[in-house]
């Protein structure tokens, strides 16, 4: 049968100073007409490098397409030159592209009519009225709102998410045959998210096109795709229809993926299982299965053999692996305990009774509120105020975690800034151990700062490039002179290096040494060295792999059981929150619109905004998928320049009655510690 | 880099293992043959400053008319000026005047420049506009016309060049380190260790100059040629090198009314001036990447 795609044995290299970097190692696969194919890998593992390839779109040098070939309707792709007039024809015209910053991709000082009535008269050939006729039409398509007016604004003047809109209808105004979605939605909001991707998935399926779906995200990959390659270290080590992936899994990797990632459905008490370990140096690789060293059922003939290639284990269901996982028992296993759990999914925890929180708070947030001024002109001339904290309180008990979750812009992290006093707050009080700090002065606070210390979300911009990986760990040993010579120094160093799990030997080297995991466990150690009793994690796992997610969720959650800490956990992941708080507060537009412990927020949710946002996150099962209801938000976040009256919801809510456009609501008690701000309810 | 050394009771402690850092620094600076290349020029070029008198063949300052303005020959390899004075011999001498002026007013200026910059980066609001303004109104009063208000109050001569230099340089090290400074104090790490509660001048000094120095070293580099041609300039002026003492900028304009008849006049020092502000270009450079630690592994 003749694929409308058709890659075989695709390879490329990179060269950088005389090492050879395999990125794509010997890839095939094909495209079918009109469905949706999704790529499934960490960061690294060569998904988006493997679709570049194919268009010849890599830099070269130092990239190298060193092998393979790239069938596209009969013409194989590799052998046009690459900047030839042919494959400019195919880039962008029969194969378009869409990436993942909507924010850079599109050219700011043009006008986004311009733009994209710019490739449909280079690729279809038409004038320039036909072509401002098809661009109207396609944005009414992606759903821009008054496409006839909207058309000559520019990119900034677009959100996020339109601006994604807006590269899919660039894309899409031409008819491709095949789309590439790299990494789409992964810098938007799951709402957000929701939204592009079922316009996504309905545009292709009305123009029969193909769609290539590359991403790192099981959930979306369940609800989306048809059928997956799951690619690791440069090559693709199983590939199946969604179903038979999701339900039976050959590949140890694929498993050690599902695993490792928190779901909405979990049982609370599941052990996230890491894939332990990093990904493989791709530099001077060897002919050796690459997912070996982390492999829970490897045997000796692992390391003895080659590199294992695709082997068909069903009709249309291959994987790269010599060991039958199906057929594995519990013996000539390398950890028994690890891998039965895999096999069986979950193992649930002995449940141990819980310690009684102490009775007084050892956080109290009041009535924060977080205004920045909006001026104008050069005398500063306050013309408004961005409120965007809002009257929020909360309270936290030593040994407890409180999740903070609502998508950006909502105030979560300027909360947390808010009480770490990099930001003054405006009005409101912050308890913490019983003493306001809202308003103490910065000398006066410092001393207190011991008992607070925060996790970061960019392990990358959060360490000092120019300090060694000691020296970051040290600092609040010695601001706080808590060692009194250089060998205690030494020692805490060590023992803080060791209960992150990172080798005090590597204490010499700087950050830019290690991985992003590992960068991550520094900061975690540098957190955990004035021995706080709060820790506010800000989108602490965020910018992190699954695999290595999960490693720094159990790392907390180990952390807090050894030394009774308290976390402020913010994140925009639903399923992490889920999994590592006590409570849970939601927050939209810099207010709390409901809280409550996790339980009975996520089983029971009562606000509109929380149940839109459970809806929206995907869950990696398509069978579940499937079964759910998909309600798909409308709209986007407002301002908090120009905040909706009454209830700031009230323009996307599904429940709306005309009082909610007067009436502000305030949180409400609507059972034992179950507050929603919300008048219907 | 080490800095300030004040900035904790527990400095021993904070220190990081000085001999591994140094055989680092070591391995990255002297890894490449041209950094190597230009840093023996350099050393070549103090050398001979230093050891001027052993070195030069005659005395700078002895004149002999009935010689002059000869080329190059076996007794003076560069040939003669005007006044009869061998030109190698000046070439030399004037090294010693052209580094001390380039060297002394590049290494105040940046001194100075620095500090105001990152303090005014790093406390912003009146302090930085005061200091900003300022900075502003130096630049804008004409560098040749402050060099000879000096040179009428205190005389011309090499601290003349020297003041004038480090006060018309100051405010680029002021200006790009502030700007510097700006960037880096938004990094999440300066946030960090203002979570951790170190006081402002441990951020300063630990954590924002030495991620902004990169900029700086270039500008130093640039700024030591800039110098020793100023002072050319300055001479030429009469603020500058006073009559007999050799400086190469002021050979170079000496020279120039002798062009086309005696072109090594000015070329010799003009070549001198070249190859030295090369070489301290490169120097820099392979100082700037050897401090950082962010290039390790990767030259």
């Amino acid at each position: 049968m003749e694929h409308l795609l058709d890659v075989k044995n695709l390879s490329t290299e990179f060269n950088i100073d005389g090492t050879h970097l395999k990125a794509v190692d010997d890839v095939s696969y094909h495209i079918d007409k009109g469905e949706i194919v999704s790529f499934v890998g960490e960061s690294g593992c060569g998904k988006s490098v493997t679709h570049m390839s194919g268009l010849q779109l890599i830099p070269t040098p130092p990239g190298k397409i060193t092998g393979g070939e790239v069938i596209y309707k009969g013409i194989d792709l590799l052998k046009l030159k690459p900047d030839g007039e042919e494959i400019r024809k195919i880039r962008g015209g029969e194969i378009g592209f869409i990436f993942q910053e909507p924010m850079t991709s599109l050219n700011p000082v043009l006008t986004i009519g311009e733009q994209i009535m710019e490739s449909i008269i280079l690729h279809l050939k038409v004038g320039r009225a036909e072509a401002r006729r098809r661009t109207i039409d396609m944005l009414k398509k992606v759903g821009i709102p008054d496409a006839e007016s909207r058309i000559d604004d520019y990119p900034h003047q677009f959100s996020g998410g339109m601006r994604q809109r807006l590269m899919i209808a660039m894309v899409l105004s031409v008819n491709p045959k095949i789309v590439i979605a790299d990494e789409v939605t992964t810098a938007l909001d799951v709402t957000t998210q929701a939204q592009i991707l079922e316009l996504l998935r309905d545009i292709v399926k009305s123009m029969d096109t193909s769609l290539i779906l590359v991403t790192h995200n099981l959930g979306v990959v369940a609800r989306y795709a048809e059928r997956i390659y799951v690619m690791y270290a440069g090559t693709v080590v199983e590939t199946g229809t969604t179903k038979e992936i999701f339900n039976n899994p050959r590949h140890p990797y694929t498993i050690g993926l599902m695993n490792a990632v928190p779901r909405l459905d979990d049982p609370k008490d599941k052990k996230l299982v890491p894939v332990e370990g990093l990904p493989p140096n791709l530099a001077n690789k060897k002919d050796q299965c690459p997912f070996l060293p982390r492999c829970v059922f490897r045997t000796e003939e692992c390391h003895s053999s080659p590199a294992p290639s695709l082997n068909e284990v069903r009709e249309g269901h291959a994987a790269a692996c010599y060991v039958d996982v199906s057929k594995v028992q519990n013996n000539n296993i390398v950890e028994d305990e690890v891998a039965s759990s895999m096999i069986v999914g979950e193992q649930e925890k002995p449940i141990i009774n819980e310690p009684a929180l102490p009775e007084e708070n050892l956080l109290e947030v009041n009535h924060l509120k977080m205004y920045f001024p909006v001026t104008k002109s050069i005398f500063k001339r306050k013309v408004g105020e961005v409120k965007a904290v809002d009257d929020v309180s909360f309270y936290l008990k030593q040994g407890e975690t409180l999740g903070l979750v609502g998508e950006s812009g909502c105030g979560k992290s300027t909360v947390a800034r808010a009480i770490l006093r990099l930001y003054n707050p405006s009005e409101g009080e912050i308890n913490f151990q019983g003493q306001d700090i809202s308003k103490m002065r910065k000398k006066v606070l410092r001393p207190l700062r011991r008992n607070i210390s925060m996790i970061f979300q960019d392990p990358f911009s959060s360490l000092d490039p120019r300090q060694t990986a000691e020296s970051v760990v040290g600092e609040p040993l010695i601001v706080h002179n808590l060692v009194n010579n250089r060998n205690e120094y030494t020692q805490r160093v060590d023992e803080l290096f060791r209960m992150v799990g990172l080798d005090p030997a590597l204490k010499n080297r700087v950050p830019h040494e290690f991985s992003g995991g590992q960068r991550q466990r520094i900061g975690i150690a540098r957190a955990l060295a004035s021995e706080p009793s709060l820790i506010v994690c800000d989108e602490a796992i965020s910018a992190l792999d699954v695999s290595i997610q999960a490693q720094i969720i159990n790392l907390l959650e180990s952390l807090k059981e050894q030394l009774n800490l308290s976390y402020l956990f913010i994140a925009h992941d639903l399923s992490v929150v889920r999994h590592i708080s006590d409570r849970v507060a939601v927050m939209y537009l810099g207010r709390i619109v409901e809280t409550a412990d996790w339980e009975t927020l996520y089983d029971n949710p009562k606000h509109p905004y929380t149940k839109a946002l459970l809806g929206a996150v995907p869950i990696p099962d398509p069978f579940i998928e499937e079964e759910r209801e998909h309600v798909v938000l409308k709209g986007e976040v407002p301002s908090p320049l120009n905040r909706p009256t009454g209830c700031s919801f009230h323009n996307r809510c599904p429940i709306a009655t005309p009082e909610c456009k007067t009436i502000d609501p305030s949180l409400s008690e609507i059972e034992d510690g179950h507050e929603v701000a919300c008048i219907n309810i | 880099m080490r800095t300030d050394t004040s900035l904790g009771k527990n400095e021993v402690i904070d220190s990081p293992p000085q001999r591994k850092e140094l055989k680092r620094f070591l391995k990255v600076f002297l890894g490449r043959k041209i950094v190597i290349f230009f840093g023996l020029i350099l050393l070549a070029v103090i050398f001979t400053a230093i050891f001027a008198e052993q070195v030069a063949p005659y005395d700078p300052y002895a004149q002999n008319l009935g010689n002059a303005l000869q080329p190059p020959s076996a007794e003076n390899l560069l040939g003669t000026d005007s006044l009869g004075r061998d030109v190698l011999s000046r070439v030399i001498f004037g090294a010693r005047t052209s580094l001390i002026v380039g060297i002394i007013s590049v290494s105040l200026a940046a001194s100075i420049g620095v500090v105001i910059g990152l303090i005014a980066g790093y406390f912003g609001g009146i302090i930085d506009s005061i200091i900003s303004r300022l900075i502003d109104a130096i630049i804008a009063f004409p560098a040749i016309i402050l060099a000879l208000a000096i040179g009428a109050v205190i005389g011309a001569g090499m601290w003349t060049v020297i003041l004038a230099l480090t006060i018309g340089l100051t405010p680029s090290y002021a200006r790009v380190m502030r700007g510097q400074v700006l960037t880096v104090k938004e990094q999440e790490y300066i946030k960090a260790s203002e979570v951790i509660g170190a006081n402002n001048i441990r951020i300063m000094f630990k954590h924002v100059f030495p991620n902004c120095i990169s900029p700086i070293i270039v500008l130093i580099t640039l700024n030591l040629g800039v110098a020793i041609l100023a002072e050319a300039a300055l001479s030429f002026l009469g603020v500058g090198i006073t009559a007999p003492q050799a400086a190469w900028g002021a050979m170079v304009s000496e020279g120039q009314r002798y062009l086309v008849s005696n072109p090594n006049l000015s070329f010799a020092p003009g070549v001198c001036v070249l190859l030295i502000v090369l070489a301290f270009n490169m120097v820099g450079d392979g100082l700037r990447d050897a401090l950082d630690p962010r290039l390790r592994g990767s030259i």
